[in-house]
């Protein structure tokens, strides 16, 4: 009998603490089997456990195309996030996944793409950032705008660096004003100012767009403002889950399973969704 | 087809018969007022007056149900599968046709894309032998606002009709019902021609004439998502789960670890869209934050959502979440009110 509930057993190969309470992991699978077959798409998702203490879903953080590894990043907020965080190198979780829908990454070939993230949001970006730069020749302008409340918010600091040190990327970091610290170089100011400011060109450009709700809720007038369509922006809806198969019960918006039908919708979508979020 | 003729006096028997060829029998006994579907209770216990207070659903999908089993080895950890239990060889006796008309409504849902083998192995198991009803069993009951009716055979495999206080006419519906025919057989007083059974339906659907049809329901939901109905009607709700658990198609669940030092069950329960925590995010946001939305998304779900999703009402019309509410907030009237608005074009 296929138990559709039964995870996989994934090894934490690397554990990051990327701030004072967000933990990234690299994730193998402890079955070889299971580590050829598994492929994922970026924007999927999956349901992260400690066995014991229950599960928690999030999006896989890494890109498509690093094979043979998945990686996930989480604050350490309830039960099972809290008690992921206290796993070590070695220690073995659980994945079930992975699931919902995608970024149509090869839509956006030939196109510029434009990133905006807001805090814990950057690793459902961060898939698909690295999916477009290990491609990059497909794409033409890469801009990424990502901030958090303060400089200690901020997560994957060293491949924000990284993604800096690039020709082929404009990124830009900002944090909230107060957030700042004396050594801060990046901009001071909340993501959709700063979005006005970077003015990324909206002609054959696709945005895609991950923070928090009050975030999301400024940052899209901005992007009107600046040409974008809403069906060139993408963003994911964040809703409870517990099964993460369209059974539970819990995540649709109006008709539409989160869990099944996305988590990535256009703008546009969104927009047609009863007010049930 | 004719129909076989029986004493209802010897429906215990036929029970019996049934659970000595060894299946897990579920029927509906007596427990002070009340009656209950029990698995294993005594067949001459048997109590048909009138609809149960709860549905068959929990002899398919369990209040709680082992869906994994791990085990802690110092750092290492694994997970076996635990078999679905209770799927063994199933017979509902006196279910109502409210109930079983619920299992292939939640059909769809336990396989939509994903199989949940654990609901598959039971269902699969599972034959229904229906109580038809003569006249509406209560006052709370509206199937036939539903599209089903009281001599409805959505579901059953065998239909049993009490033409009066002392006999009943035995209709095989399916394949599986036949195979217990056996056991009906050596009780079989006669035949009962196609005509009776048209009187008794007429009878049955005469006997609900004054409830709505809910055929402009969806429609009406779909543009009224905000509408001042939900406050109106569902201001007084208090929460507390009742019209969930008590209904056949309700099947939100939750999973939950329940761990002794290093082993333990993953379990899948039932849960509801009633409970505040049911949605709540980690970050304290809701996107159902008071109760009224709460109530809408069970009546979107049922009249709107899965009518959308898989073609079918997800609400047998049983009552249930009626007669019991314990702020007599009733669902029919609820969806009465959604049916009429659309009548009126409102």
């Amino acid at each position: 009998m296929e138990n559709i509930y039964k995870p996989y057993l994934a090894r934490i190969e690397e554990k990051r603490k990327e701030t004072y309470d967000t933990t990234s992991f690299k994730l193998v699978f402890v079955d070889d089997e299971v580590r050829e077959r598994f492929t994922f798409r970026a924007g999927n998702f999956g349901e992260y456990s400690v066995l014991g203490e229950g599960e928690s879903t999030f999006c896989i953080a890494s890109s498509p195309t690093k094979k043979g590894y998945i990686e996930c990043c989480f604050r350490a907020v309830g039960r099972v996030t809290k008690s992921l965080a206290e796993k070590e190198v070695g220690d073995v979780i659980g994945f079930r996944g992975p699931y919902g829908n995608h970024f149509p990454v090869e839509d956006f070939f030939g196109k510029n793409v434009v990133f905006i993230a807001g805090g814990i949001a950057l690793p459902p970006v961060r898939s698909v950032i690295w999916n477009v730069l290990d491609l990059r020749d497909k794409f033409e302008k890469v801009t990424i705008v990502y901030g958090a409340r303060s400089v200690a918010d901020l997560v994957y600091k060293h491949e924000l660096k990284l993604w800096e040190e690039r020709s082929d990327v404009d990124i830009v970091t900002t944090v909230d004003p107060g957030g700042e610290t004396p050594e801060w170089k990046g901009k001071i100011g909340f993501v959709p100012t700063v979005l006005k400011e970077v003015a990324p060109s909206s002609e054959n450009s696709v945005a895609v767009l991950c923070g928090p709700p009050i975030m999301i809720k400024f940052t899209l007038p901005v992007l009107r403002e600046l040409g974008f369509k809403e069906e060139d922006v993408w963003t994911t809806l964040e809703n409870r889950m517990k099964c993460g198969l369209g059974k539970c019960g819990r995540c649709n918006v109006g008709s539409v399973y989160v869990c099944k039908e996305g988590p990535v919708f256009t703008a546009a979508q969104i927009a047609r969704m009863p007010n049930d979020f | 087809m004719p129909y076989l003729k029986m004493d209802s006096a010897d429906l215990p028997k036929v029970a019996r018969k049934l659970a000595a060829s060894g299946a897990r029998l579920v029927l509906p006994v007596r427990e002070g007022d009340e009656r209950f579907y029990r698995e294993g209770a005594d067949p001459d216990s048997l109590d048909l007056t009138t609809i149960p207070k709860n549905s068959i659903k929990e002899f398919l999908f369990p209040k709680t149900e082992k869906i994994l089993r791990y085990q802690y080895r110092g750092k290492d950890v694994t997970v076996e599968d635990v078999p679905p239990a209770a799927a063994g060889r199933t017979v509902i006796f006196g279910a109502r046709p409210c109930d079983a008309a619920s299992l292939p409504v939640v059909e769809p849902l336990w396989n939509w894309d994903y199989k949940d083998e654990f609901f598959n192995a039971r269902r699969g198991a599972t034959v229904v032998v229906t109580y038809a009803c003569r006249t509406a069993p209560d006052e709370a009951c509206f199937c036939v606002s539903v599209g089903l009716g009281p001599s409805s055979d959505q579901g059953s495999d065998v239909l049993l009709f009490p033409l009066d206080e002392t006999v009943v006419a035995v209709r095989f519906v399916t394949a599986a019902g036949r195979e217990l025919e056996s056991a009906f057989a050596e009780f079989g007083k006669g035949e009962v021609a196609e005509e009776a059974l048209e009187a008794f339906r007429k009878t049955g659907e005469a006997s609900l004439a004054h409830r709505k049809k809910f055929d402009r329901v969806q429609g009406w939901l779909e543009a009224h998502f905000e509408d001042r109905l939900w406050e109106e009607k569902a201001f007084r709700c208090v929460g507390c789960g009742t019209c969930t658990f008590l209904c056949p198609t309700c099947h939100c669940f939750d999973i939950q670890d329940e761990s002794c030092f290093d082993v333990g069950y993953r379990l899948k329960n039932w849960d509801a869209c009633q409970f505040s925590l049911f949605t709540l995010h980690t970050s304290g946001h809701n996107p159902r934050d008071t109760q009224p939305k709460r109530y809408r998304q069970r009546i979107y779900h049922k009249y709107a959502i899965y009518p959308q999703k898989f073609g079918k009402i997800l609400c047998t019309g049983c009552g249930r979440c009626v007669a019991h509410c314990p702020v007599n907030l009733s669902l029919y009237d609820v969806v009465a009110t959604a049916q009429e608005r659309a009548e009126r074009g409102d």
